[in-house]
């Protein structure tokens, strides 16, 4: 496989020196590693013709070539959303100002979605759901903290990182087991024998029988259950930072924590920004299966998210209407907060 | 001024290295024992018999024996597997071109694109999915594998496509010019230079996908609807009863249906090793 | 890499070319294939119906059945996309009361199958009927009879000098106390050993309350609102059955707690209040030590006994078979069928049979003493009040919230439903 020069703002010269010396220290095959060279020297000799040719960027006819190669490699990605999520979207768009039970709808227009925001249980609902939000930057930052460490490739690294994401592959059934076992108020419960064992067994929390702290048993396992997901994208990010760059830091004396603030941080913001959204759309729409082991909704309607809501009424009381509606409402809130996220992490590149 | 000497303020150094890399290791070490319960969970649960698990105490194979003659888990695993891996393949060519037009070579209309492509990934599937059963059931693609698979690819496109394009964008553009000043067409480019260094995302697509289309529920059980070419995971679901539950033979479904999941990972490791030091080093 | 790949892509090719669709009917040779579909899982049930379809078959030499088991979670959300899509089965298991006037459009009306005397020998025909009326015809025929009852530890009762079974709720506080003085649980609350949920099904509980203050018929004025929820005898009654926890009459983590039936069947605890569905494992469990009892959750002696036909069979209309299909549901009646019945631990529904398993039979008994038949609350009242009541009853359980509060949010959402759904006619 192909080994490209990686340097950010490097001179030519310093890139040539340097492509010269990873000639020499890397693994690649004779046949990579002569073309590499190859694309050095040519690349060394052509730089001013690059600026040149940024110049006339929109005129010239490799623009055109990669215009249409644009458009081209978009195609199957487009035809494949555009058929199979766009119309289905757009429909349920339709069906939003609808009652619907599945066979017939009856247009109701806006009336659908003040008759919603009427409703005590929805406003309690997207109270739920603007909690959830505080638990997106802690699902973010516990897995980038410790795709740090293991990033630092500490003896024993392959071993902790196979283990850490495998509970992504356990079923959300078995894991609101745990998370019930786990915040079990008895004897038997593993947080009250935790708390117990550290003496702090003066706090009974009992966070899964009281309307307002069930939510947050439920937050702590969404936690604990993207931590495998956010970790592994953290560290194919990683892959993308140039290991000169940390010898550099290193060399001028930077410790470890300088290093992930000021280096790995910033040229991850990218997927950090896609972790965030990516832990928002679970959190607001895959943890039924997860709730309705856990706790139900309930007490009440303390841990009955947006999500949780619809699925009760569009697949248990077959309000399928209401449903969408709620669903518009869903996919608006998930579209607002990431596109503030997005311009609060806004990254120059 | 301190009045540490040199060789004490080494040593200091020394052992707060150390004393950081303990702390380090018995973090990780916490981390695991809590990741690695569900599976104890899960195997011990499953070892005992239905009255036994009342009567909390005795182990046995019944429930194993039970499992497998209640479902035919062989033909579900290889139904999944044929289904997750098809729908797979079809995500991975769909979002890395994607990736590659909206990441690298970035035309005029591409950030629009990238916007639907977000937003698409953002409406609940409970909410959209039975307009598209009916979509699907007006063309007849219902209990067809081609009828899931076209809807796990679907649903898992937008999301591999998002994490392609924001991996395509930060690889350099430098790699490219040089090959385009020799000549190489944006194409070629992109088979020849930009899908191997995609490795650790393409790896990482694979995985997550893998995962969230062997485990999902809703999308099989509309689309499958019969026995013979159902998922796993959702024969694993006609177990329990409207009365009836039996708690350790789900615990020992759960677990058979979670362990493709992690053989999956454990094997791909390799690659993302791979493409993860080939990363770091030089 | 690469030869994965393409393997992949085989496997993918001989996917598509192999993906034809299943049967789900046809005539072939004068053979008729019809479709089953069920959500029992594995137990008793599964079992019954796997037997009967054998019978039925033997029977029938040109009728064969494809029995399908669906998942039991969903199953209707499925059972209605198969509408949507006319890949329904032709013959469903149905949940009567609501459950199936919900789906009565799609279902087969079988008046004119059946006559008036094989209608009088089911038991409770007309919860399975249109508006519950079985003269405006069946919509589903029971498979089994069922209960929700009490169940309690005759040895815990002695041990704690308990000689007779409490009958109302001055009767069950002073069993309690007694129970407590000799370190037992009196009753033990958690999760449903019914559901995969977490929470307690307060339908048991709500269904004898309502025993206590209305008769059968009047439980009408709960659906068309006649009745509201808040009215204050029901608040009075919700109120004190929310206060056994802080009377020390259950554990503590009623909302917690798993494996409720294991803690019984243990012997931590006297009573369990629960449906038949568990007899047989309770009864292999705790042979002659274990009775059922009638929850006093009542100010007066008890004097009703939940006792309804919760699920059973139904034709579609979209079936090209019916003729066929409703011969099944005919072979139900037969005295071969209701054998079958019996013998897989289910209680029969048709008059004249008798369970196997002796705590089945000693619950029977109880109407022929002359307790009044109530049907479970929770079919036949609207489903969103239910779903409603299920998180608010529980968490008035636990203490949560006030008995009127959760009342309160019940009626609410009763007074938002469209005026068709809590009308004069049950839909």
């Amino acid at each position: 496989m192909t080994r490209c020069r990686r340097t950010s703002g490097a001179t030519p010269t310093t890139d040539d020196r340097r492509s010269r010396q990873a000639d020499d220290a890397s693994p690649l095959p004779p046949k990579w590693a002569a073309r590499a060279r190859r694309l050095a020297v040519s690349a060394e000799e052509a730089a001013a013709d690059l600026v040149k040719l940024r110049r006339q960027a929109r005129r010239s006819p490799l623009a055109a070539q990669r215009r249409r190669m644009g458009i081209l490699f978009t195609l199957p990605v487009a035809a494949l959303i555009g058929t199979l999520l766009l119309i289905p979207i757009g429909q349920t768009v339709y069906y939003s100002f609808t009652n619907w039970d599945g066979f017939t709808s009856q247009w109701i227009g806006f009336a659908a979605y003040r008759h919603l925001f009427q409703n005590p249980e929805f406003v309690t609902v997207l109270e739920n759901n603007a909690v959830m939000v505080l638990a997106i930057p802690i699902a973010i930052a516990l897995p980038l903290g410790v795709a740090f460490l293991l990033n630092a490739q500490l003896r024993g690294w392959k071993f902790f990182r196979s283990v850490f994401f495998l509970p992504t592959a356990v079923s959300w059934v078995v894991i609101a087991f745990v998370a019930r076992r786990f915040f079990d108020p008895d004897k038997q419960g593993i947080l009250r024998s935790l708390l117990d064992h550290t003496g702090l067994g003066f706090l009974h929390p009992n966070l899964l029988a009281h309307e307002h702290s069930a939510l947050i048993a439920v937050m702590i396992t969404f936690i604990w259950s993207v931590f495998g997901t956010n970790m592994i994208i953290f560290l194919a990010g990683m892959s993308t930072i140039d290991q000169e760059i940390y010898d550099a830091a290193k060399v001028d004396g930077a410790g470890s924590f300088m290093v992930m603030v000021k280096i790995t941080f910033p040229l991850l913001k990218r997927f950090v920004q896609f972790a965030f959204v990516i832990s928002l759309i679970t959190a607001f729409s895959a943890l039924f299966s997860l709730i309705i082991v856990m706790t139900n909704g309930g007490p009440g309607y303390g841990s009955t998210t947006l999500e949780f809501f619809i699925y009760e009424q569009a697949f248990t009381e077959n309000n399928f209407g209401v449903g969408a509606t709620a669903g518009v409402i869903l996919f608006l809130l998930v579209f607002a907060v990431s596109m503030v996220q997005m311009r609060m992490l806004r990254s120059d590149e | 001024m301190s009045t540490i000497t040199w060789a004490e303020r080494r040593s200091l150094a020394v052992w707060r290295r150390r004393g950081s890399k303990v702390l380090v290791y018995v973090a990780l070490l916490a981390v695991t024992v809590i990741m690695l319960y569900p599976f104890w969970l899960m195997g011990q649960a499953s070892l005992r018999s239905l009255p036994q698990y009342y009567l909390g105490r005795g182990f046995s194979l019944t429930t194993w024996h039970a499992l497998f003659a209640a479902l035919p888990i062989g033909h579900e695993m290889l139904n999944s597997t044929l289904i997750t891996l098809s729908s797979i393949l079809v995500i991975l060519a769909v979002s890395t071109t994607g990736g590659y037009a909206l990441g690298t070579l970035r035309y005029r209309l591409s950030g629009l694109v990238f916007l639907v492509v977000l937003a698409s990934m953002m409406v609940p599937v409970q909410s959209m999915i039975i307009p598209e059963y009916i979509n699907l059931a007006h063309l007849g693609w219902i209990n067809h594998y081609y009828g899931a698979i076209a809807v796990y690819s679907a649903l898992g496109a937008p999301f591999a496509t998002f994490l392609m394009t924001t991996y395509f964008r930060r690889l350099p553009e430098d790699v490219i010019e040089a090959a385009l000043i020799d000549g190489v067409g944006y194409g070629a480019v992109f088979f020849r230079i930009m899908l191997p260094l995609a490795v650790p995302a393409i790896v990482t697509v694979a995985v997550l996908q893998f995962i969230q289309i062997w485990d999902d529920l809703l999308v099989g059980l509309l689309f499958l609807q019969t026995p013979a070419n159902r998922t796993i995971t959702v024969g694993l679901e006609t177990i329990p009863a409207q009365h009836f539950q039996n708690f350790p033979m789900e615990m020992a479904g759960s677990l058979v249906s979670a362990l493709p999941a992690v053989l999956v990972y454990l094997i791909f490791q390799r690659y993302l090793i791979r493409g993860l030091t080939m990363g770091m080093s030089k | 890499m690469r030869r994965i790949i393409s393997g992949c892509a085989a496997l993918a090719a001989i996917a598509v070319l192999s993906g034809s669709a299943f049967a789900a009917g046809g005539r072939s040779n004068g053979t008729v294939t019809l479709t089953l579909w069920h959500n029992y899982g594995t137990g008793g049930n599964a079992v019954a119906t796997k037997n009967l379809v054998a019978a039925f078959e033997k029977q029938n030499r040109n009728i064969k059945i494809n029995v399908v088991s669906q998942p039991g979670g969903n199953y209707f959300q499925l059972l209605q996309a198969a509408w949507i899509a006319h890949t329904a089965p032709d013959i469903s298991v149905q949940w009567t009361g609501l459950f199936d006037t919900k789906y009565e459009k799609q279902l087969l009306n079988l008046k004119g199958y059946f006559t008036a005397a094989e209608l009088n020998k089911i038991d409770g025909a007309k919860w399975a009927s249109s508006n519950f009326n079985p003269a405006q015809g069946l919509l589903v025929i029971p498979l089994e009879n069922q209960f929700y009852i009490g169940f309690y530890n005759k040895a815990l009762f002695k041990k704690a000098g308990i000689t007779s079974v409490p009958t109302d709720w001055s009767q069950l506080f002073a069993t309690c106390s007694k129970l407590k003085a000799k370190g037992i649980t009196p009753i033990v609350y958690g999760a449903d050993p019914q559901a995969i949920g977490p929470n307690p099904y307060p339908y048991y509980d709500l269904s004898y309350i309502a025993a206590g203050l209305w008769s059968p018929s009047q439980l009408k004025g709960l659906y068309t609102g006649q009745t509201p929820w808040t009215t204050p005898a029901l608040a009075q009654q919700i109120s004190t059955w929310a206060s056994m926890p802080k009377k020390g009459c259950t554990n503590s983590d009623v909302l917690t707690k798993t494996n409720i039936l294991g803690a019984f069947m243990q012997g931590q605890a006297a009573m369990i209040i629960d449906g038949n569905w568990d007899t047989a494992t309770l009864q292999k469990a705790m042979g002659s030590n274990v009775a059922p009892f009638l929850p006093p959750f009542t100010s007066n002696p008890q004097r009703g006994v939940v006792q309804y036909s919760g699920d059973g069979f139904a034709v579609s209309k979209q079936s090209s078979h019916q003729k066929e299909a409703v011969q099944f549901l005919k072979f139900l009646l037969t005295p071969t069928a209701q054998r079958i019945i019996a013998a897989a631990g289910l209680i029969p529904d048709v008059e004249g049979f008798k369970a196997t398993n002796p705590l089945a039979n000693q619950m029977l008994a109880f109407a022929k003493a002359g307790k009044v038949a109530y049907p479970m609350i929770d079919n036949v009242i609207q489903g969103d009040v239910v779903t409603t009541g299920t998180k608010q009853l529980d968490a008035a359980l636990g203490g949560d919230i006030s008995a009127a509060a959760a009342l309160k949010s019940m009626k609410q959402t009763h007074d938002s439903l469209p005026a068709d759904q809590r009308g004069n006619t049950y839909h």
